[in-house]
């Protein structure tokens, strides 16, 4: 039954790679990282991912969803988490800072630790939270069950099989030596970000008139 | 900055500049009129000046040795042709200019080389074209797009940009309003931009199998076809493409002089920019004759010029082979050049064989597009109407 | 070597000229070849896909399309079935249409549309049902879209 998880997330890891692209290949080019450090990077996002599925595999258990879908705090929530996500990507991408992160004080802490760590987790906490379609699929199979521990390994199981899908990925990084794919990426990410500028403001509108 | 010794481009003489135009014309006339001599006096008169005009270019081109100033006319001609019939025709078969859910539903929507880029990916996973169009017949069908799209590749490269696009002559004849450029400053790193809008777009429409550009950039929308605002989010949309066309594609190329939409949005340019190192022909500085006046870089429309070009002795990958930078060198030392030869032989013969290929292009392709706005317009003169 | 290439390149910009020829002559053979040889389709999210049946009413006809959850890789966990309706004499004041998409023998959902006022109503049977995305009036007929959840 747990191995359920995997199955449904191998046979719907594409969409779900499918849907990051747009955020994480800009982003990789824009670093202009080797292809190790861009591992490190995914593995950033992934962790990010893993900590919104598993917040909403503890949710699935705990509330009812469709209470909160129709409260829709979940709108507000996930569009507040777009605004702010899009800033930080329009930042990153169309001002010049020194800093591995777009948010100078969050940039300066980072930069003592020397990885740049919020992008990719914020993107994959985001990704997470954000419903993306084969995660509809799995959150209706977890949440049938009543079991909290149920709920959660499943969620691992799924987002086991969604990730290794993102694997090649990181492999942007051979192209590193292009200087030209690095502004190329930076950009890219700042079109990306006022995607979710544009999403957020929609979803928290919604949210809004949901509540 | 002009020197004493400037050197004018050499055009031909005349012996050669009316066989070459001879040439043309017996070419021209057969694929104009496709063979037929046509009834209708209206379309009578439409091929006659479209003739006429096409040919009256070409000598021009071959004879004064200046190749952006005769190239921008007919290139504006035809993306005002382009708006006149298009626009004329949708009013025709649909009565507005807006694209309804019927035609969507129904496959019928035209379809145009800017879609391209997004339909690669999806197209090579899914063997299905990510567009609501007809694949073969109709107006705008994707075949014959793709088909144009793949000759102008193997023929022109980039070169399309300058002498195929239906939509570039806006931009490049608003970029000839004013005889100075307002804004003379800008970031080279803006060229960049189509690249990341090619990334985006490309990214995005193999993820949602929606062309992502044409739904929520394209500027030209607002000189063909657009969706009726029925919501907010294609309210959103409408707003996005008005703004970015009255912003890049008139009032930048007023204030710059520059094609602003061409270079720093279009991401089918970029695209064409990568075919630019596998075309035959190129844009070559002569070094020797160079004398680092720079008039090349302010003039250049898409910034593909740069103090690297100079040092290089080509333009960035982004050239649209326009001939701008060949027209306002002072030292002749700027010209077209065919791969694998040397930089510094038969210049002219480079030239003579790249206008050969890039005017055919353009007159052929636009030849039908300008007869119709031709006729549209004598309708207009003498019904008091474009549509029939 | 120098003027072997020069050479070449001579007869590639000539053949540059030879290509635009071809590319305006053979526009509809060269289309027709690429369709053929590619068998590149419409995508079936926006054909709506394959009919795969055909209900004669009388005086019109409705055709049902494959159920379409196509994503660029395997399939999406939401869909949808494109319904058309085709006059043969005329299209009827309302039209009503009940529909088993997953071939299980038993329906799946009903839909009602009032041809005049273009009022479309849903009837869920099959909880997979979602909602109409889609009803609109054609040059020659009517056509809607019901969104559907994948089993």
């Amino acid at each position: 039954m747990l191995m359920q998880g995997l199955f449904l997330g191998l046979s719907n890891g594409v969409t779900c790679v499918a849907y990051c692209t747009p955020v994480l290949i800009p982003y990789m080019l824009g670093e202009g990282k080797s292809v190790a450090q861009n591992f490190l990077a995914l593995s950033q996002f992934l962790l990010g991912r893993l900590a919104g599925y598993l917040a909403f595999a503890f949710v699935a258990w705990l509330i009812n969803l469709s209470v909160l879908e129709r409260l829709g705090s979940k709108g507000l929530l996930i569009g507040a988490l777009y605004i702010i996500f899009s800033c930080f990507l329009m930042v990153y991408a169309f001002f010049k800072t020194d800093a591995p992160c777009a948010a100078r004080s969050i940039g300066y802490i980072a930069g003592k630790i020397k990885v740049p760590f919020l992008i990719p987790i914020l993107a994959g906490l985001l990704s997470g939270l954000a419903f993306c379609p084969p995660f509809l699929l799995a959150m209706t199979d977890a949440a049938s069950e009543g079991s909290l521990s149920y709920s959660l390994f499943f969620f691992f199981m799924f987002f086991i099989g969604t990730s290794i899908f993102f694997i090649p990925i990181p492999f942007v990084g051979m192209l590193r030596r292009l200087t030209a794919l690095r502004i190329i990426g930076k950009m890219a990410a700042g079109i990306v970000g006022l995607y979710y500028l544009y999403a957020g403001i929609i979803t928290v509108i919604a949210g809004v008139k949901g509540i | 900055m002009r020197t004493d010794t400037h050197q004018a481009p050499q055009g031909e003489g005349k012996g050669r500049t009316i066989i070459l135009t001879v040439m043309m014309a017996v070419i021209t006339a057969i694929m104009f009129s496709h063979g037929k001599i046509p009834q209708d006096p209206k379309e009578a008169i439409a091929l006659i000046v479209t003739f006429l005009f096409a040919n009256t270019l070409f000598f021009l081109l071959i004879y004064t040795g200046k190749t952006d100033r005769y190239r921008a006319v007919y290139f504006s001609t035809f993306a005002v042709a382009l708006i006149i019939s298009f626009i004329s025709h949708m009013f025709e078969a649909r009565g507005s200019m807006s694209l309804s859910e019927a035609k969507v539903l129904q496959c019928e929507v035209p379809f145009c080389h800017l879609v391209i880029p997004m339909t690669l990916v999806p197209m090579a996973l899914t063997k299905t074209i990510i567009f609501p169009g007809s694949l073969i017949g109709g107006y705008a069908s994707i075949a014959s797009m793709f088909v144009l799209w793949i000759g102008a590749t193997l023929a022109l490269g980039r070169g399309f940009c300058s002498w195929g696009c239906f939509y570039g002559g806006l931009d490049d004849g608003f970029s000839r309003v004013l005889k100075r450029p307002v804004i003379k400053k800008i970031n080279p790193k803006w060229i960049y931009l189509p690249f990341a809008v090619l990334l985006f777009v490309v990214l995005t429409a193999a993820a949602y199998l929606s062309p992502t550009y044409c739904t929520w950039f394209c500027p030209f929308k607002a000189v063909t076809e657009f969706e009726a605002v029925t919501s907010t989010k294609i309210l959103i949309q409408t707003i996005i493409f008005v703004s970015l066309f009255i912003g890049l594609v008139i009032v930048l190329p007023i204030l710059t002089k520059r094609r602003t939409q061409c270079a720093f949005l279009c991401p089918f340019g970029a695209m064409q920019s990568l075919t630019n190192k596998i075309n035959v022909f190129d844009v070559r500085i002569d070094k020797e004759k160079c004398v680092k006046c720079k008039r090349c870089i302010q003039v250049c429309p898409t910034l593909s010029m740069s103090e690297e070009s100079l040092e290089q002795g080509r333009p960035r990958i982004t050239c649209m082979k326009c001939g701008k930078c060949i027209d306002n060198c002072p030292k002749g030392a700027i010209s077209y050049h065919v791969k694998g030869t040397d930089v510094a032989g038969n210049n002219r013969a480079y030239r003579l064989l790249f206008l050969f290929a890039a005017f055919l292009f353009i007159s052929i392709f636009s030849s039908h597009i300008i007869q119709d706005g031709i006729i549209r317009v004598l309708k207009l003169i003498t019904t008091g109407s474009m549509i029939s | 070597m120098p003027k072997i290439r020069s050479i070449l390149g001579y007869m590639w910009a000539g053949a540059a000229i030879i290509v635009v020829f071809a590319t305006f002559l053979g526009s509809s053979i060269f289309g027709r070849a690429l369709v053929a040889a590619s068998g590149v389709k419409i995508s079936p999210l926006y054909s709506g896909g394959e009919v795969v049946r055909s209900v004669d009413h009388g005086s019109y006809k409705a055709l049902i399309h494959r159920p379409v959850f196509d994503a660029l890789i395997g399939e999406r966990s939401e869909g949808f079935i494109q319904l058309n309706w085709e006059p043969l004499a005329g299209l009827p004041p309302v039209i009503e249409e009940s529909v088993d998409y997953n071939g299980d023998g038993k329906e799946d959902f009903s839909v009602r549309i009032d041809t005049k006022t273009g009022k479309t109503t849903l009837t869920r049977i099959n909880p997979q049902v979602a909602s109409i995305e889609e009803s609109v009036k054609l040059d020659d007929g009517w056509v809607a879209r019901v969104q559907l959840k994948k089993d």
